[in-house]
């Protein structure tokens, strides 16, 4: 496997979700785009561990899935706490924090 | 051969995560979702990582997209109010945003066009569970650890969050 | 000794300083307790130190209190410097000082500001002694702006009146045009002889023509405090400020502050001729310029004042000629007799509630029986008639000029001498002779001054009668003379005999004062009108007020009101403007960015993401 197409589809996929995450309002739609990122590192770390041969990026793809995991749970219950005061998904609704 | 693998599964990836961004309805979103994981696997066994591919479907696929769709079945309702808000975020500052992003990554992947492939042989137990277990366990135990304690902080503070009452 | 020097200088500063913390709540007998008793002590205590120097070999010596600037070229102590001519000035001013004091107790009964009075005038007894004790010249320096800032306060103590405040200003502007130049004088002083001691810079000159600048200098900033000619226009305005004040500030002991200074570094001015030249000349032009002036007022104080710088101006004459002890044997009767005119001249004001036009007074001999006499005696004394005391001081300074050989100086004099006896006689007829010129109501309230200001004008009267006696030479040397002479300030040419009837230039000087006389009552005999009546030209005293306020006080008018109406708001004000505004746009445009939506923030982070790695790819 070339790395320099791993690279590149790894590029590809983390722009199409920094596009997602601009892109979209639903605020689901918004996580998911950002575990997609997530996706594609991991994608670009297992194709040097692989050109390298080191396993050590295998070991720091464990734990970005982990940590993705753990990350995705806290997310998503905020997001149901969110709904529940706001009864939207509209992340553009959400800006409390200005000023 | 290996070309069409990588082809095919370097196009499928792209369109499904494509498919994530653009798809209108949240659940088509999500079935997206679990094609890029499942393709996913796919090329990380060509890569020779068995013991990722294996966790990307059994944690990813299976645990991340399932409480994904849990969320999504949960706000259906939800989902088509959005139409009713106008979007408040200037989108000339996010297709700014977008443009400038790409454009940088169109200059930096000039510089990796040309990567000569690997010289060495893989070892044999490269990616496989033993080796990949006597790493975690013997030299990368602390890390470890401090991530099973950040998984029950996380579950913790997930269950808090999402209780009822003020 | 220390003790009794420092007692006797302090005091004076203890009463300033109490008196202006407690001027509104302090009683006026309290206050005018407290002041008087401030310099009748110091006055005692420079008398028992008088004693101490005359029996104790009359050695000068020094007292240290406070090791003030230790620098290399400066050295400045904050101490005393005892000598005959410190002596001589301290003796005046504490005493001529406490009769004004006690006599201000009178005059200024019915005024409000009571205690701060009192307390500006402790001020000046202070700043004074410290000018005339300092043994070095910076703390000289000090006292000389503390006579100034006294004067300054005291012109304009009725602060309320524009004309009192405008001639307080004028006062201080024009002796600080005089102290520009003393202070270049000090810093070259510095740079040449490297101390400010006065002794060790006398020690140490020698002639070169730097010294001739240096002195040069020094003399500015006698002129700007002694009024002479061209920083001579603020003393007729200082006549703005009570009686009491001009009698002790500007007759007898602030505008001595120059030629004290110039007796002080005779031995300097004795390395510069040419200095002295134009000190004498510049003196003796002063005098007989201001004594034209004072020919043609037609008020009471402007008469006396004009009569100060002439009398100044022949003092510095005395200078220039090198006959400092004569400048200082005329200093101590003009600060007699000079008290004197003021003070009476203040008790007919006093009871006129003010007035100084001559043209208003008039006849008033009947209703001042004594103060009419005292001022007779100040005008004869003053106009040099033989047996009085200023006759022997101006004689004698006339009697130098002569031998020495200037006689267009000593013609000069002679002009000044008679046009004196004139003004002085004119103003003494004008005010107490000749028909009564107030209405009857005004005139019935008023009646002789009380004791309290008639007993110092009576022991002035006295002193300017017999003072003369300090300095007189009927066959043996005069007591001043020797005093003085301890220290080096001698004549400039010794007197051919000891008895000073046979000299030629005595009988001159008579004559010219018996002239003046005579051409005074001639007029009032036969042309009383013109009497009091004057021309323009001698009343404005030749337009030189006019030919300053056009030529340099506009101008700097007009500069200043540029400035601080155009350029201030426009530059200063405007640039500080300018960068609050720019802030505050700044801070309002950068606030936008603060937008609470998510999907902003990401895009400002992806394009700062960009921005980072297209700087550090490339």
């Amino acid at each position: 496997m070339d790395l320099s197409f791993s690279i590149w589809i790894s590029m590809a996929m983390f722009s199409i979700g920094i596009i997602g995450v601009l892109a979209k309002r639903n605020a689901l739609i918004f996580f998911l785009s950002i575990e997609l990122m997530l996706n594609a590192s991991n994608l670009l770390f297992v194709a040097f561990a692989n050109q390298w041969g080191n396993q050590i990026g295998l070991i720091w793809v464990f734990f970005i899935l982990v940590v993705a995991a753990a990350e995705a749970a806290v997310g998503l219950a905020i997001i149901i706490h969110l709904f529940r005061s706001k009864q939207v998904v509209d992340v553009d609704q959400f800006n409390e924090l200005k000023g | 051969m290996s070309n069409i693998v990588q082809w095919t599964l370097g196009v499928v990836l792209v369109c499904s995560s494509l498919g994530i961004v653009l798809a209108r309805n949240p659940v088509h979103a999500s079935l997206s979702f679990l094609l890029t994981l499942l393709t996913l696997a796919t090329y990380y066994l060509q890569l020779s990582a068995q013991f990722i591919a294996v966790m990307q479907v059994l944690v990813y696929a299976g645990a991340i997209l399932v409480i994904f769709m849990f969320v999504i079945v949960l706000f259906q309702d939800a989902h088509y109010q959005l139409d009713q808000y106008k979007p408040k975020s200037s989108s000339i500052l996010l297709l700014a945003a977008a443009s400038a992003f790409l454009l940088t990554l169109a200059v930096l992947g000039r510089n990796f066009a040309s990567v000569s492939p690997s010289q060495h042989r893989l070892p044999d137990d490269f990616g496989s569970v033993q080796s990949i277990g006597k790493l975690l366990y013997v030299d990368f135990f602390f890390p470890f650890e401090a991530i099973v304690l950040l998984f029950l902080v996380a579950v913790v503070g997930a269950l808090y969050i999402a209780r009822k009452g003020t | 000794m220390e003790y009794i020097l420092g007692l006797a200088v302090l005091l004076p500063l203890v009463g300033f300083l109490l008196l202006m913390a407690a001027s509104p709540h302090i009683s006026r007998r309290l206050a005018s307790i407290v002041a008087c008793t401030a310099v009748l002590i110091s006055f005692l205590c420079f008398l028992g130190v008088l004693y101490n120097y005359s029996t104790n070999a009359m050695k000068p010596f020094d007292v240290v209190f406070y090791r003030w600037i230790p620098l290399p070229e400066i050295d400045a102590d904050m101490g005393f410097h005892l000598d005959a001519l410190s002596i001589v000035m301290s003796l005046i001013m504490t005493g001529i000082g406490f009769l004004i004091h006690v006599y201000s107790i009178g005059y200024m009964e019915h005024d409000e500001d009571y205690a701060r009075y009192f307390a500006c005038m402790n001020l000046f007894i202070f700043s004074m002694l410290m000018l005339v004790l300092a043994g070095n010249l910076a703390q000289l320096f000090i006292g000389w702006e503390g006579v100034g800032l006294a004067s300054y306060l005291l012109i304009g103590f009725w602060y309320t009146r524009p004309a009192a405040a405008a001639a307080a200003t004028k006062a201080f502007i024009v002796n600080r045009i005089g102290d520009a130049g003393l202070l270049v004088g000090l810093l070259l002083i510095f740079r040449l002889f490297g101390t400010s001691n006065i002794e060790e810079i006398a020690s140490r000159a020698t002639a070169s023509p730097i010294i001739t600048v240096l002195t040069l200098l020094l003399f500015w900033g006698a002129i700007g405090k002694s009024a002479q000619m061209p920083l001579h226009v603020w003393l007729p305005d200082a006549m703005e400020g009570p009686t009491p004040v001009s009698a002790l500030i500007h007759a007898a002991t602030m505008v001595t502050a120059g030629v004290y200074l110039v007796v002080r570094f005779h031995a300097l001015f004795m390395l510069a001729p040419i200095t002295l030249n134009v000190i004498a000349i510049l003196g003796s032009v002063t005098a007989f310029y201001a004594a034209l002036s004072a020919v043609g007022q037609t008020d009471l104080k402007r008469v006396l004042a004009y009569s100060t710088v002439s009398q100044l101006g022949l003092m510095f004459l005395a200078c220039g000629i090198g006959a400092f002890y004569a400048a200082m044997f005329h200093l101590t009767t003009h600060a007699f007799v000079k008290a004197l005119l003021f003070l009476s001249a203040g008790n007919v004001i006093h009871m006129m509630q003010g007035t100084t036009n001559m043209e208003k007074m008039g006849g008033l001999m009947k209703k001042f029986p004594f103060t009419h006499w005292f001022f007779l005696i100040g005008v004869l004394s003053m106009s040099a008639v033989p047996l009085f005391a200023a006759f022997y001081s101006k004689d004698l300074i006339l009697e130098q000029t002569h031998l020495v050989g200037d006689d267009s100086l000593f013609f000069l004099g002679l002009l000044t001498t008679a046009l004196t006896a004139f003004y002085l006689l004119r103003a003494y007829m004008l005010t107490f002779l000749g028909p009564m010129k107030l209405d009857e109501k005004i005139a019935k309230a008023i009646r002789e001054a009380p004791k309290v200001m008639l007993i110092p004008v009576l022991i002035l009267a006295l002193l300017a009668i017999f003072g003369g006696l300090l300095g007189s030479t009927f066959d043996h040397v005069a007591y001043l003379e020797e005093f003085l002479a301890s220290i080096g300030i001698v004549l400039a040419r010794e007197e051919p005999s000891t008895s000073v009837y046979l000299l030629p230039e005595t009988w001159m000087s008579i004559g010219a004062t018996t002239l003046g006389f005579l051409i005074a009552i001639g007029f009032y005999l036969y042309y009383g009108e013109y009497l009091r009546s004057s021309w323009n030209w001698l009343r404005r005293s030749f337009y030189i007020d006019e030919l300053y306020q056009k030529t340099i006080v506009n101008p700097l008018s007009s500069v200043s009101r540029f400035f601080s109406g155009w350029m201030e708001p426009a530059i200063f004000e405007g640039s500080i403007n300018g960068a609050v505004k720019t802030t505050n746009q700044s801070a309002h445009l950068l606030q936008t960015m603060q937008s609470g939506q998510i999907r902003s923030y990401v895009a400002w982070m992806a394009i700062g993401m960009a921005v980072l790695y297209l700087f550090l790819g490339i």
